[in-house]
């Protein structure tokens, strides 16, 4: 029995460490962003027009609707390969009855198995809720809130070339002046192709701030301060993002100061 | 043994002298009529036709879909899609244990009872008894799959029903052609599960424990599944016998891809060559004098 067990642990033990060489060796994962980009397209055409068609729509099909996927796997410092719960996939599709926001694309988080299928949470501001009702009053389940899909392993593995612009969003609620009277205003630049740059420019009660260059990577997050300070008696300052790539807020974004 | 011994009376001529073992028919009806008397045997076959049916009924009753598993979040009220659910619990270690409780066991028992002496010198030879015996194993893992695959797929279809189902490309499939693709993905399990069948049959012959014989196979099993499932050692997974059992989600995609299915026959099958090659050679030279 003692032999029985020591062959087992060897066995085990060289399992492990030709698993652990062939990782480091290379990185033949046949989960890759092209794939992906192929496969989330028409899984979710499929489902959004049997979403239409549970609302009692029969105006779309897969060719009107021309969905188009880009894809990420942790920001933009990770090769877009392999299996993992941070894959993220930009889409856009044409729907004439429910268009989407201006940025042209929802945002879709995947968790990708090794064994080539994955699990999509859309979202629901664009695609509704877990349940939806129908013509007849009734609560139904949303077929694209969330989904599983697979894709063929040995599938067309090249660029699709599908790109999306990065969107730039105003996270701060509020400003407060630091001790030169500067204010900074926070922001977070998402998955998108180029990440975010553009000028920003804000007033404060008919006084100029000046105006910032900035520069996003995409997936970060960064404070932009105004060079010029505010005066005391400001109450609100309003700031004005001009987009050069990615997009952003068009109209200016108003914001209270807040003292502490 | 009485079978057994009604033969050598027959053979009373020195020209048929090289005819005094049973034939590969004889060994083979004689494993069969060892392995019907076993209780563990009727067992595993009745667990195969009744423990889908109690998780059929479970699972329908359940209020929350298991949405972790492909095809969980339709399970309770698809009884296609239930089907699915069970198959790809079943081969996360069930289908292992079922048929490594008979391979597992077929060549140790004889070291555990003692006979191999019996059995080699007075009835057959060594190459004869090993082939009676591994296709008595696979034999019982083919029964075995068919059972629990049949169990399944009509307790789902008359306790849940068959409805439309929504496939792996978010394509609905009817009810009908769903039917059948459910059919041919128990079918796909065939070739993993003979590729365990065969692994346990090496393990018994080279332990000569049946326990060993039965819960290795399971062990290595969710070994290969926990390895497969990481991320980093892609380069490995196809030659894991697990991976096979996962060849099925290429049916339920459109359009359909067979890649993973031909890679898992290929897989299994080399498994299952290897296994028994060695296993041979390891009965073969095995000195049984000692008993």
């Amino acid at each position: 029995m003692r032999r029985i067990i020591l062959v087992t642990l060897v066995a085990m033990v060289a399992l492990v460490a030709v698993g652990t060489a062939v990782a480091a060796g290379g990185h033949g994962s046949s989960v890759t962003r092209a794939r992906l980009e192929r496969s989330l397209p028409v899984t979710f055409t499929n489902l959004y027009i049997e979403q239409a068609r549970i609302l009692g729509r029969d105006d779309l099909t897969p060719q009107s609707l021309h969905a188009e996927a880009m894809c990420d796997k942790h920001g933009p410092d990770v090769a877009d390969v392999g299996p993992g719960g941070d894959w993220v996939c930009l889409m856009g599709w044409t729907d004439p009855k429910m268009p989407l926001p201006p940025e042209g694309y929802g945002k879709f988080e995947l968790n990708v198995h090794s064994n080539d299928c994955y699990t999509v949470t859309g979202p629901s501001k664009i695609i509704g809720f877990l349940t939806i009702t129908d013509p007849h009053g009734r609560e139904v389940p949303n077929p694209v809130f969330e989904f599983d899909g697979c894709f063929d392993p040995n599938g067309d593995n090249a660029n699709t070339g599908v790109t999306f612009p990065s969107l730039l969003t105003v996270t701060s609620t509020s400003v407060t002046p630091d001790d030169q009277g500067r204010v900074g205003l926070q922001v977070s630049c998402g998955a998108g192709s180029e990440g975010c740059s553009g000028t920003l420019t804000a007033n404060a009660g008919g006084r100029d701030l000046g105006a910032w260059p900035y520069s996003l990577q995409e997936q970060s997050t960064g404070t932009l301060t105004m060079p010029t300070s505010v005066l005391d008696s400001t109450n609100e300052v309003s700031f004005q993002l001009r987009s050069a790539t990615g997009v952003g807020p068009t109209s200016p974004v108003s914001l209270p100061v807040q003292r502490s | 043994m009485t079978a057994m011994q009604t033969a050598p009376s027959r053979m009373a001529s020195p020209d048929h002298i090289a005819r005094r073992h049973p034939g590969h028919l004889a060994a083979l009806r004689w494993e069969i009529r060892k392995l019907r008397a076993q209780y563990r045997a009727r067992t595993v076959l009745l667990v195969a036709v009744l423990a889908p049916v109690a998780i059929v009924v479970v699972i329908h009753g359940q209020s929350r879909p298991p949405k972790d598993t492909l095809f969980g979040r339709f399970a309770i009220d698809n009884g296609l899609a239930l089907s699915l659910l069970v198959l790809g619990f079943a081969s996360q270690w069930v289908l292992p244990l079922l048929t490594a409780v008979v391979a597992g066991d077929v060549f140790a028992s004889e070291d555990q009872h003692g006979t191999w002496k019996t059995v080699l010198t007075r009835s057959t030879s060594r190459g004869r008894l090993f082939w009676a015996k591994t296709i008595t194993a696979c034999g019982f893992a083919t029964l075995v799959l068919v059972l629990l695959a049949v169990s399944t797929i009509a307790s789902s279809w008359l306790i849940v029903g068959h409805q439309p189902l929504i496939g792996l490309s978010g394509q609905t499939i009817p009810a009908g052609p769903a039917q059948l693709l459910v059919a041919q993905s128990w079918a796909t399990m065939l070739p993993p599960v003979l590729a365990f069948t065969c692994l346990a049959i090496l393990l018994s012959v080279w332990s000569r424990n049946p326990a060993v014989g039965i819960a290795t196979p399971v062990v290595l099993g969710m070994v290969m599944q926990l390895v497969g499932a990481l991320g980093g050692v892609e380069t490995v997974r196809p030659f894991l016998v697990t991976t096979a059992f996962e060849s099925w989600h290429g049916l339920f995609t459109d359009p359909q891809f067979s890649g993973p299915f031909l890679e898992g026959l290929l897989v299994s099958g080399g498994w299952c060559v290897a296994s028994l090659a060695t296993a041979f050679v390891l009965l073969r030279r095995r000195d049984i004098t000692g008993g």
